[in-house]
């Protein structure tokens, strides 16, 4: 009797992968191309798991992994939000929950000029977007868009601050809007910067809002 | 000492071939960035992993990839008397060291260079396969994580007494004297990345013994894969 292995791409997805699985099988889909995102990787004629979680395809052809986790990894057009840890001549060093601290350019904001440069104290939490990030090196911030503007990345006073899981930040920012944060925004009246690395800052005109806001979102990842 | 009764039960009820029941929960650290609690019969370990992060000790930053460390430690209540000293001491340098160079083995390191991966076990509850159950936890917790692996490692002992060989050993059975086989596997590529064992074997028993320990290595991963959901 023969025995057939079910490495069909078609079983595999939406379903829970653990590191090691083979996904998909190569030598069966020639002259395809296909774009493999996080947590996957090509071994010789198949690509594997590198992650626990669950396949997601994209039409036509990208695959990747989607897991939660509490550890980010950088990743280039990201906004994250970051907290300063020290400042040097040129940059600021700044913690994003990644595998090493981010610099971001003590230039990189709107209209900065060697004269008008900013002072963030140790602890300050900015919002920020990842310019480069590649593995080996420490990622590049910038407080500006893509143009060069301002566009609401920087110091973010008041509030407060909480940390999530990334897959709980990635679902706020989705599109149509996450329905916890529709609910909430009938109700009370809060203004959110969410950070694809796994922080979320809310802030509203009294700490009683801020607390329900804030203790809806946590509640709401199981 | 008979451990094995003429009809064919051990100390504890079990058959030879029989594992002892397996349990294991993931995210009970809230601090970590990836654990797992796992209990194998009555031993019960507690493992947490946290990383990649930013390398501690500057001097020892690997260029082109991940630095793994691993602490390996036993609560002083872990055993049947107090222990004085637990970490520290010979055996648990010795079991940090394996699982260390087990996990290496099938963590990705070459993908976060100059990060470091921080793995802290601890065995809560110590009856026997320690080793084997630190290794699984392990791996939980390093999936929980995210750490980008291989494939899983799973571990499993198993001895041979009164002339039978007998799967996962609990503490009486280790301690009688006989041969205590551990294995541990990376399940998909089919490969051994731990064999250890203490006291002597003829060769053809060894086999045996050694495949009846990795029989009980794809009974973990069987039990990872069904009873856990690493859910999204």
């Amino acid at each position: 009797m023969e025995n057939k292995q079910s490495s069909s791409p078609a079983s595999f997805i939406g379903s829970t992968v653990i590191p090691g699985d083979v996904v998909l099988d190569l030598s069966s889909m020639a002259n395809q191309t296909i774009k493999l995102g996080d947590g996957l990787r090509e071994d010789r004629d198949a690509i594997s798991a590198m992650k626990a979680g669950t396949l997601r395809c994209k039409k036509p052809n990208k695959y990747r992994i989607e897991s939660c986790q509490k550890r980010y990894v950088p990743c280039a057009g990201d906004t994250v939000l970051g907290i300063v840890v020290d400042s040097k001549r040129d940059d600021f060093l700044i913690d994003i929950k990644g595998p090493a601290l981010a610099f971001l350019p003590v230039l990189a904001f709107e209209g900065g000029t060697r004269r008008n440069i900013p002072k963030f104290e140790v602890g300050t939490l900015l919002y920020l977007r990842v310019v480069k990030a590649k593995f080996g090196m420490n990622p590049e911030l910038s407080c500006t868009d893509a143009h060069g503007k301002a566009a609401e990345f920087g110091l973010l006073k008041d509030g407060y601050m909480f940390e999530t899981s990334t897959g709980l930040s990635r679902k706020l920012l989705s599109s149509p809007t996450c329905p916890v944060l529709e609910s909430l925004g009938k109700k009370l009246p809060f203004e959110i910067a969410v950070g694809l690395n796994g922080r979320v800052w809310v802030n509203a005109a009294s700490p009683h809002t801020i607390i329900a806001a804030a203790n809806a979102i946590m509640n709401s990842e199981s | 000492m008979e451990f094995v009764s003429p009809e064919g039960l051990r100390l504890d009820g079990r058959r030879p071939l029989e594992m002892r029941q397996l349990r294991a929960e993931i995210g009970t650290v809230a601090k970590a960035n990836g654990s797992a609690v796992l209990e194998m019969g009555n031993t019960k370990v507690i493992a947490a992993v946290y990383g990649p992060r930013e390398v501690q000790n500057r001097s020892q930053i690997i260029n082109d990839q991940a630095l793994v460390r691993c602490e390996y430690s036993m609560a002083n209540f872990s055993t049947g008397d107090r222990m004085r000293k637990p970490k520290g001491d010979r055996r648990s340098t010795e079991i940090s060291l394996v699982i260390r160079q087990t996990m290496e083995a099938c963590i990705l390191t070459h993908l976060m260079p100059r990060s470091q991966i921080d793995i802290f076990v601890q065995v809560l509850q110590a009856d026997g396969g320690t080793r084997s159950a630190c290794i699984n936890a392990a791996t939980l917790a390093l999936a929980d994580a995210g750490i980008p692996m291989r494939d899983i490692v799973t571990s499993c002992s198993a001895g041979y007494l009164n002339s039978t060989p007998l799967l996962d050993l609990n503490y009486i059975e280790d301690s009688a004297g006989g041969p205590d086989v551990t294995v541990g596997i990376l399940p998909k590529l089919d490969k051994v990345t731990l064999l250890q064992m203490d006291a002597k074997l003829p060769v053809d028993i060894f086999e045996n013994v050694m495949g009846l320990a990795i029989e009980g290595c794809k009974a973990v991963v069987n039990y990872i894969r069904e009873d856990h959901q690493f859910k999204h």
